[in-house]
């Protein structure tokens, strides 16, 4: 058997091995972080993401001031949600899918033309949210894109939320 | 000899677990983590060469993956694909860390040979490796230890892939020295 210095550099290398255990447990940490529920907050730097979806928001928060209906600080199913940091977490699916079929319903109540312009901003925010998606798929570790990925979420929960309040007298004189 | 970092796991993947993973079942990712987290964890260990940097690596991959699973597509292997995760996680850390990474520190954490009772490599090659400048040291790992292609570890690393092949001759070269080795 060769000793180290009759080996070749390559020999040496593959001889390594690959694999090396942790020597500390770190799913424990792991798992932690992944059900931490506190939601991040949105830093400065990713502002234009938000800015698009806020633009998109523009209609409909227009719409609720022309039509003096402001919008009440209770709770809300958006706040409700926002408190799942995960948009995988089935609770918060849930809590959106719930708000999305009242956001349905509401829209009806509109009139073709507002209905129209906030289908559209919808739509430019799932557009969006379908681009990070990708975007991530190639870059997973991108912290820009993860910020991005939730931001067009929890926008997309506004716009619901807002349509809901925004209409809740109309669907109580019904 | 050097494979492909796609083909650098010939054993079939779980696709099941992998399955469940993506749509969101936690006890599926932590049998992934079982199984993928030693060589995550030993990619992180040699790219950064310090233990503590390599186990916060190699829970940011995981906390990174989980995240963005549900994005996976499938079009390359999970393995490639987690890999690659680390390899941006150990970057990220390190331009975060820029201090910590300029002082070097012995390479603990390491085992001392692959298998004690097969006259292994000795510990002198890891604390060699570990010793390299950060350039060639990522390149040797991810080239020569992890099956990379050039190609692949010039992606990752963001740089050029003549740069990748021009690292690892250096590695090479730096590796021979240290370690009194003849030039083949």
């Amino acid at each position: 058997m060769k000793d180290a210095t009759q080996k070749s550099l390559d020999e040496l290398l593959s001889e390594l091995p690959r694999d090396i255990v942790p020597p500390r447990h770190l799913w424990r940490g792991i798992s932690g972080r992944l059900n931490a529920t506190p939601r991040r907050t949105r830093p400065l730097v990713y502002a234009l993401a938000a800015g698009v979806a806020c633009a998109c928001l523009a209609s409909a928060l227009t719409w609720a001031v022309l039509h003096g209906r402001p919008a009440s600080p209770a709770a809300t199913l958006a706040a409700r949600a926002a408190n799942f940091d995960e948009p995988r977490n089935p609770r918060y699916i849930a809590a959106r899918d719930d708000l999305e079929i009242d956001f349905r319903e509401r829209l009806k109540l509109l009139d073709p033309a507002t209905r129209t312009r906030i289908e559209a901003s919808l739509e430019v925010i799932r557009r969006a949210h379908e681009d990070i998606r990708k975007a991530l798929a190639s870059d997973p570790a991108s912290p820009v894109l993860e910020q991005l990925w939730e931001s067009t979420w929890h926008d997309e929960l506004d716009l619901y939320d807002h349509v809901v309040r925004a209409t809740q007298p109309a669907m109580t004189r019904t | 000899m050097l494979q492909g970092a796609g083909a650098m796991d010939a054993a079939a993947e779980p696709t099941e677990l992998i399955a469940a993973a993506v749509g969101g079942d936690m006890r599926a990712f932590e049998h992934l983590y079982r199984q993928f987290s030693p060589r995550v964890y030993g990619l992180c260990l040699r790219l950064t060469g310090q233990r503590e940097a390599a186990e916060d690596c190699t829970q940011d991959s995981f906390v990174a993956a989980w995240r963005a699973l549900a994005g996976f597509e499938q079009r390359s292997r999970f393995s490639t694909w987690l890999h690659r995760i680390a390899v941006h996680s150990v970057l990220a850390r390190r331009r975060g860390l820029r201090i910590d990474y300029e002082v070097p520190e012995p390479a603990t954490g390491l085992p001392d040979r692959a298998d004690p009772a097969a006259d292994g490599p000795p510990l002198d090659l890891e604390r060699a490796i570990a010793r390299l400048p950060d350039g060639a040291r990522h390149v040797l790992v991810l080239v020569g230890l992890y099956g990379f292609s050039h190609a692949e570890a010039a992606h990752a690393l963001g740089v050029a892939e003549g740069t990748c092949k021009a690292q690892l001759h250096r590695a090479r070269g730096l590796l021979t020295a240290a370690l009194g080795l003849e030039k083949s």
